[in-house]
């Protein structure tokens, strides 16, 4: 590889990589909007994956795929917000305990077809296809970081829309403001008309359909192989870290993927930079892995204490009944 | 005619015992009913789990010992975290603390275990063990204190910093690193039981009791006499049921919560110890989910120190008799243990709902006193 064709697969990695944890993070802000903390978001991740990938080979379709991901992780919601909404279960032991369940079923489904014949990715030409990159005319054109930035596949623009039209639809719509005012005055809202019960279970359902997607994608980014660790891998506790570091907001959520994700990829192509640039990144070679896998998790300790000396002064995106349920009686 | 939703006063303990068992049933039921989807028989398969394959077996005692070995450390970890727990001190760093305390009592069996008499080695790893991870609690009950800083997520964000820090002692080769074998080409951790291990007692001419069942049984008598019967015990309710009643009665509230989150997470340090004093090895998966198993097993039990040990004992035979039945039965993997675990803990908290609310039929126009 030539010294261009370095940064750029660097850049391209960041991309492909990461994505799964936009979508994690979009779809955790939607449910942490609602006033919900749902720390399901690795267990939801799985079942999204499991369900979307063998369902989606079967059918040797992409978008059934997605469809299957999206209505698997809307089912761990619809779990996870009949438990803490109607029936005022906590939520940190709903959410843990979805993350079990979930990842018993990921290996549970996982393992069972496996032992009657695991579907290979490369089988079903019209997934592998539809998995495949395409180019933004002329975008994918500049040098460089044209093919980085502006030659993905489908589901990487697919995040890309979501979380701009989540930001969109929390920041501009009637809807979306009314969330807010659920997550941070339920009572309030409701005083007002709004149907706080429902909003909530909508949005959770939602949010979690999103993260089963992510799980999606990270099930073909790893070619459908099946092994002992997850698909997933810690990526849904990362993304309930960037969901703080994007003070949430989905729109910052599209940067923060790219900051964690650049750390994420220089583990993986560190080596090669230092490599085709020993002068400027041969220091790279040096650092251990391991620091830039807990760099996400320190960099969102700091922003979370951060966040919280500016909350203070009221600037932060954290809605203030994050983690409380609501008990209409005990308004 | 509607229905409306009342709050309970309180639950009478039968009626409560029959909720939680109902729940179970179910959740075994729906257990069945997978495994009859896939051609297993439910009832072999449960009773190979529950009676984790001893019976019948001639080295049943090394069951029990593999048991009690998965059991002291859960147990320990989950009444630690209940101290938090109750006082609503959000503690979900058990995994970290854990981790911690474990790399700790390691570092002094590889440092001071050569020089000293096993026994002293033993105790220094537990009070250094427990240091460490109470500092290492602290950091999040700091800046709860300080700045308001939400602690389930900055617990949660310190388990992954220590796992990685562990991740790098177990992978990095190097010669300052004294936790892996010399010899070795691939970074293996070294054992360390011949320089700080546990001592057993040994019953009957075969089974050994490790002497941290015992401690931890112990450790559990003291802690449940420290939350009911002392001053610091009642200090924590207060704290958990409302920060202002406490504040307003004078106690120290600050004070309170560090020196509780500090005693939950040594606590969490020395089951870490326990764990490592007695398999004699560090690994990258020590922790065995004990720190996230915990706060499952404490909400389970409702926060009270006997039922925590009822539970953990419960968590252990599903997780212990689900590997041993996966070997008899290929077709249900032993990650069925998680998915029955879930299922129950499901409808428990489902099941918890009807204890404290009850659902009150009510006429159109009438209007209820409650």
């Amino acid at each position: 590889m030539n010294k261009a064709e370095v940064i750029t697969s660097f850049i391209h990695n960041i991309i492909v990589f990461n994505i799964p944890l936009l979508y994690g993070t979009v779809g955790e802000i939607m449910v942490e909007k609602s006033g919900s903390l749902n720390l399901g978001v690795e267990g939801t991740m799985a079942v999204g994956a499991i369900f979307g990938y063998i369902v989606g080979c079967y059918a040797n379709s992409l978008g059934v795929g997605i469809l299957t991901a999206f209505l698997a992780g809307a089912l761990c919601g619809l779990l996870f917000a009949l438990l803490t909404v109607s029936l005022q279960a906590n939520q940190n032991i709903t959410g843990l305990t979805l993350t079990t369940f979930g990842l018993g079923v990921y290996f549970f489904v996982g393992n069972g077809v496996k032992a009657t014949g695991w579907p290979v990715m490369g089988d079903y030409s019209s997934i592998q296809n539809g998995f495949a990159d395409i180019d933004i005319p002329l975008l994918s054109d500049i040098p460089i970081i044209g093919k980085g930035l502006f030659s993905h596949n489908l589901l990487v623009y697919l995040g890309i829309i979501i979380a701009i039209a989540a930001w969109w639809y929390l920041k501009h719509t009637a809807p979306g403001l009314r969330l807010r005012s659920i997550g941070e005055n339920p009572a309030a809202a409701d005083s007002v008309g709004i149907n706080v019960k429902l909003m909530k279970y909508l949005h959770i359902c939602l949010g979690c359909g999103i993260m089963g997607i992510g799980g999606y994608y990270m099930s073909l980014n790893m070619s459908g192989s099946f092994n002992s660790s997850c698909w997933i891998n810690g990526y849904g506790w990362i993304a309930v870290a960037l969901v703080i570091f994007a003070n949430w907001n989905p729109a910052l959520a599209i940067i923060g993927t790219f900051v964690f994700g650049f750390f994420n990829t220089l583990r993986v192509s560190g080596g090669s930079l230092a490599a085709a640039f020993p002068e400027v990144f041969g220091w790279l070679a040096h650092i251990p892995t391991q620091l830039y896998q807990a760099l996400p998790f320190i960099i969102t300790a700091i922003v979370l204490v951060v966040t919280s000396i500016k909350n203070k002064r009221g600037s932060s995106g954290l809605p203030a009944a994050l983690g409380l349920n609501y008990y209409r009686e005990e308004r | 005619m509607g229905f409306h939703i009342v709050k309970r006063d309180i639950c009478p303990l039968w009626k409560r015992c029959c909720f939680y068992l109902a729940a179970i049933v179910a959740a075994l039921f729906i257990g069945a009913l997978v495994l009859l989807a896939i051609g297993v028989d439910p009832l072999e398969y449960y009773y190979q789990m529950f009676t984790m394959g001893m019976v019948g077996n001639r080295i049943a005692y090394k069951t029990v010992m593999n048991y009690l070995r998965d059991f002291v450390p859960l147990a320990l970890t989950s009444v630690a975290l209940s101290l938090a727990f109750k006082m609503r001190f959000w503690n979900i760093g058990g995994e970290g603390q854990f981790i911690i305390g474990s790399i700790t009592a390691s570092a002094v069996a590889f440092l001071l275990g050569p020089s000293l008499p096993m026994w002293l080695t033993v105790i220094l790893m537990c009070i250094f063990a427990m240091l460490a991870a109470g500092l290492y609690g602290l950091i999040a009950g700091f800046l709860k204190i300080r700045f308001g800083t939400n602690e389930t997520l900055m617990t949660l964000m310190l388990n992954y910093v220590a796992l990685y820090i562990l991740y790098f002692i177990g992978e990095t080769k190097e010669s300052w690193n004294f936790f892996l074998q010399e010899g070795s080409l691939r970074p293996v951790f070294e054992s360390f039981a011949s320089l700080g291990s546990f001592p057993s007692i040994p019953i009957g001419d075969k089974f050994q009791l490790n002497i941290c069942v015992i401690l931890t049984l112990l450790i559990g008598v003291g802690i449940y006499v420290y939350l009911k019967y002392s001053k610091q015990g009642y200090e924590i309710s207060v704290v958990g049921d409302s920060m202002g009643t406490a504040h307003y009665a004078g106690m120290k509230v600050k004070r309170i919560i560090l020196r509780t989150v500090f005693l939950s997470a040594a606590l969490i340090g020395l089951a870490a110890a326990f764990k490592v004093g007695t398999v004699g090895v560090l690994s990258t998966s020590i922790t065995n989910d004990v720190g996230w198993t915990g706060i499952i097993v404490a909400w389970l039990a409702q926060l009270s120190t006997p039922m925590i040990f009822v539970v953990a004992a419960l968590i252990c035979v599903l997780q212990t008799g689900s590997i041993t039945a996966a070997a008899t039965f290929s077709k249900v993997d032993s990650s069925f243990a998680n998915m029955l675990q879930g299922a129950i803990l499901f409808l428990i908290l489902a099941a918890e709902f009807l204890v404290r609310f009850k659902i009150v039929r009510v006429k159109k126009g009438e209007k209820t006193n409650e």
